[in-house]
C-alpha cells in the first residue's frame, strides 16, 4: 500500500488509533512468505493437520462476520467501517495463507462433520440470520457497536492463544502462525481503544456488552463450525494446563474491562474450556 | 467472458496519488461546482460499505469468488474516497469520518429496514436475487466509470484528470466483474431476468440517490451529464445495461435524467 499524501494532514490526534495509517499499511498476500514445499514434506501429525483445517475454516468466515456487524447500527459508524474495510482485507489474506498451507499439508483436513449437522447443535444465539440480527440491532441501537467491538477484542485474545498453539503443533507451521499473530496484533489496539472508550461513557453499552460476552461461543464464528471441530479446537487450545491458564487469564482480562466484572469474566473463561 | 478472480485479488491495490502534484490546486483551484461534485463522489465511495452490507444479506457471499471480489472492491472504493478527500483537503474541504457517520444516521428507519427487506427478498427468490444485485451493481459501476471519465474531460486539469482516470480504470474492472456475473446468472434463469428487469425499471436511481440529498444528486447529474455530449454518454450506459440478458429496451439512466429535468 503506498497511498498517502495530504490526508496525513487530517490524521487523527496522536492519542487515537490512526485508522488511515492502518489502512495505508494493510498487508496483502502472504504467499511469498510461506514455504509450502516444506509443509508438504513435513509429515504433519493428524492433530496438527486438523487444527490447521479447523482454523482455516474459521478464518474463511470473515464476510459472514462482517455481515453480522453491518446489519446493525455498527455500519453507521464511518470510522468503524473504515477500520473493518481493511480488517476484512487483511483477514482475507490470512485465510488465503491458511488455505494454502492446509492444502499443502494434505487433503484429509476437511471438517469432521458436515456443517449442516453442526448447525443443530451450535449456539442458536449466534446462528441468527440477518433478519433477526437486524431486528435485534434496531432495538439495541447505536450502543450495540460497543458490544461488537468488545467481542472483537476478546476474540483477538482467543485467536492469539490459538495461533500460539498452532506454532507449537509443528515447527513448520510457525511462519503461518506468526503471520496470523502479527496481523491479529495489528487489529487488537483498535478494538481495545474503542471498547474502553465506549464502555467508559455509557451504562447501556456496558449492559449490552455484558450480555454479548456472556453468551458468545469463542472464537467468533465457532458457532458455524461442526460441533466436533469446535470441541476439538477448544480442547487443543485451552484443554492443556497451559491452555487452562490462558483461559483464566483471558476471563480475567475480560472481567477487567470497564463495567464488565467477574461474573461475565468467569462466563467467558467457562465457554473457552472444553 | 470469465472474470479472473485470482488475478484481480492479487493485483488489487488502493489507488495512489502521492506522485501527483496536488499543489497545482493551490494556484489553480477547482471551481465551487466541481468541488461539490467531487464531494458527492467522495461520500459515495466511502458509503460503499453500505452497499456491501446489502449484498452480504443475500446468499451471494457464500460463493468464494463473490466473497473475494467484495472484499477487494469494498477496499478499492474506500481508497477512491480517500483520494478524492485528499483533493478536497487541498481546497480546505475536510471530509471526516464523523461527518459521514452523521449522513448515515440521518437515513433513519428506511435504511435500518433495508437489510431485512433484502434478506426477505433474498429468501423468497433465493439465488435469483443475486442476479438482481449483480445487474444493479453493473449499472452503478458503468455509471461511476462514465462519471469519472466525463469529469476528467470537463475539468481539463491534468492532475485531477490523471487521478480520475486511475479511479476509472479500477471501476472498469468492477464493471467487468458485475457484468460477467449478471450475464451468466440472467442467462440461466428466466425468473432472474424477470425480477431484475422489474427491479431496475421500478427502483433504480442514480448512484447515491437515497443516501445523498436530492439537490446534490441533481447537481451532479446536471454537472456531468447535461447537454448533448452528456446525453450521449448516458445512452451508452443504457445500451450496456440493455445488452444484459432480458434487459432489452431499458433506458433507466436516461429516464432518471428526464425525471430530473436535465436537458439534453
Amino acid at each position: 500500500m503506498t497511498a498517502a499524501g495530504s490526508t496525513s494532514e487530517r490524521s487523527e490526534p496522536d492519542d487515537r488509533f490512526d485508522v488511515r495509517a492502518f489502512a495505508r499499511a494493510a498487508r496483502g498476500s502472504h504467499r511469498d512468505e510461506l514455504d509450502l514445499d516444506a509443509v508438504a514434506g513435513a509429515g504433519l501429525s493428524g492433530e496438527a493437520r486438523r487444527l490447521l483445517g479447523v482454523l482455516a475454516e474459521l478464518e474463511g468466515a470473515t464476510l459472514h462476520r462482517l455481515r453480522n456487524l453491518l446489519v446493525t447500527a455498527t455500519h453507521k459508524d464511518a470510522r468503524v467501517t473504515a477500520f473493518l474495510t481493511t480488517w476484512a482485507y487483511e483477514r482475507f489474506w490470512v485465510a488465503d495463507a491458511f488455505t494454502a498451507v492446509r492444502d499443502a499439508a494434505g487433503t484429509d483436513t476437511a471438517p469432521a462433520v458436515p456443517a449442516e449437522r453442526a448447525r443443530r447443535s451450535a449456539n442458536r444465539f449466534e446462528r441468527r440470520g440477518p433478519i433477526r440480527r437486524a431486528v435485534a440491532g434496531m432495538l439495541d441501537g447505536t450502543e450495540l457497536v460497543a458490544a461488537h467491538l468488545a467481542t472483537g477484542l476478546v476474540d483477538s485474545w482467543v485467536l492469539e492463544a490459538a495461533y500460539r498453539r498452532l506454532a507449537e503443533a509443528d515447527p513448520v507451521l510457525e511462519p503461518l502462525a506468526e503471520i496470523a499473530r502479527s496481523v491479529n496484533a495489528g487489529h487488537e489496539p483498535f478494538f481495545r481503544e474503542e471498547t474502553l472508550r465506549r464502555l467508559g461513557r455509557s451504562p447501556r453499552a456496558v449492559r449490552l456488552t455484558r450480555r454479548e460476552l456472556r453468551r458468545m461461543d469463542w472464537p467468533v464464528g465457532a458457532a458455524e463450525l461442526a460441533a466436533e471441530d469446535r470441541r476439538f479446537l477448544l480442547a487443543t487450545v485451552f484443554g492443556t494446563p497451559a491452555g487452562r491458564a490462558d483461559a483464566r487469564l483471558l476471563g480475567a482480562r475480560a472481567a477487567a474491562l470497564p463495567g464488565v466484572g467477574d461474573q461475565v469474566g468467569a462466563a467467558v473463561e467457562r465457554r473457552l474450556l472444553p | 467472458m470469465a472474470f479472473d478472480i485470482d488475478q484481480y485479488t492479487n493485483n488489487s491495490v488502493g489507488v495512489t496519488w502521492t506522485d501527483l502534484d496536488f499543489s497545482v490546486f493551490e494556484t489553480d483551484p477547482l471551481p465551487e461546482s466541481s468541488l461539490r461534485t467531487l464531494r458527492y463522489m467522495c461520500d459515495i465511495e466511502y458509503h460503499t460499505v453500505c452497499y456491501l452490507r446489502d449484498l452480504l444479506t443475500t446468499p451471494s457471499h457464500n460463493e468464494p469468488e463473490v466473497g473475494a471480489f467484495m472484499t477487494m472492491w469494498n477496499r478499492e472504493e474506500f481508497w477512491h474516497g480517500e483520494a478524492l478527500a485528499a483533493v478536497l483537503a487541498v481546497h480546505g474541504v475536510t471530509v471526516d469520518f464523523d461527518e459521514l457517520k452523521a449522513t448515515r444516521l440521518k437515513l433513519g428507519w428506511k435504511d435500518r429496514l433495508d437489510p431485512i427487506k433484502q434478506s426477505v427478498m433474498g429468501g423468497l427468490v433465493g439465488n435469483d436475487f443475486v442476479a438482481v444485485h449483480m445487474a444493479w451493481g453493473a449499472a452503478n459501476e458503468w455509471s461511476a466509470n462514465a462519471a469519472y471519465q466525463r469529469m476528467a474531460v470537463l475539468e481539463g486539469n491534468p492532475v485531477l484528470g490523471e487521478l480520475l482516470r486511475r479511479i476509472a480504470r479500477q471501476e472498469t474492472r468492477h464493471v467487468a466483474f458485475y457484468a460477467s456475473q449478471a450475464r451468466d446468472r440472467l442467462k440461466s434463469s428466466a425468473k432472474a431476468r424477470k425480477i431484475a428487469r422489474f427491479a431496475l425499471s421500478r427502483f433504480w436511481g442514480p448512484v447515491g440517490s437515497g443516501v445523498m440529498d436530492d439537490s446534490e444528486v441533481t447537481h451532479v447529474m446536471n454537472h456531468l451529464f447535461a447537454g448533448s455530449e452528456g446525453r450521449k454518454l448516458v445512452r451508452d450506459i443504457d445500451s450496456h445495461i440493455a445488452n444484459l440478458p432480458g434487459m432489452t429496451g431499458l433506458t433507466i439512466v436516461e429516464d432518471s435524467l428526464e425525471a430530473r429535468g436535465i436537458a439534453a
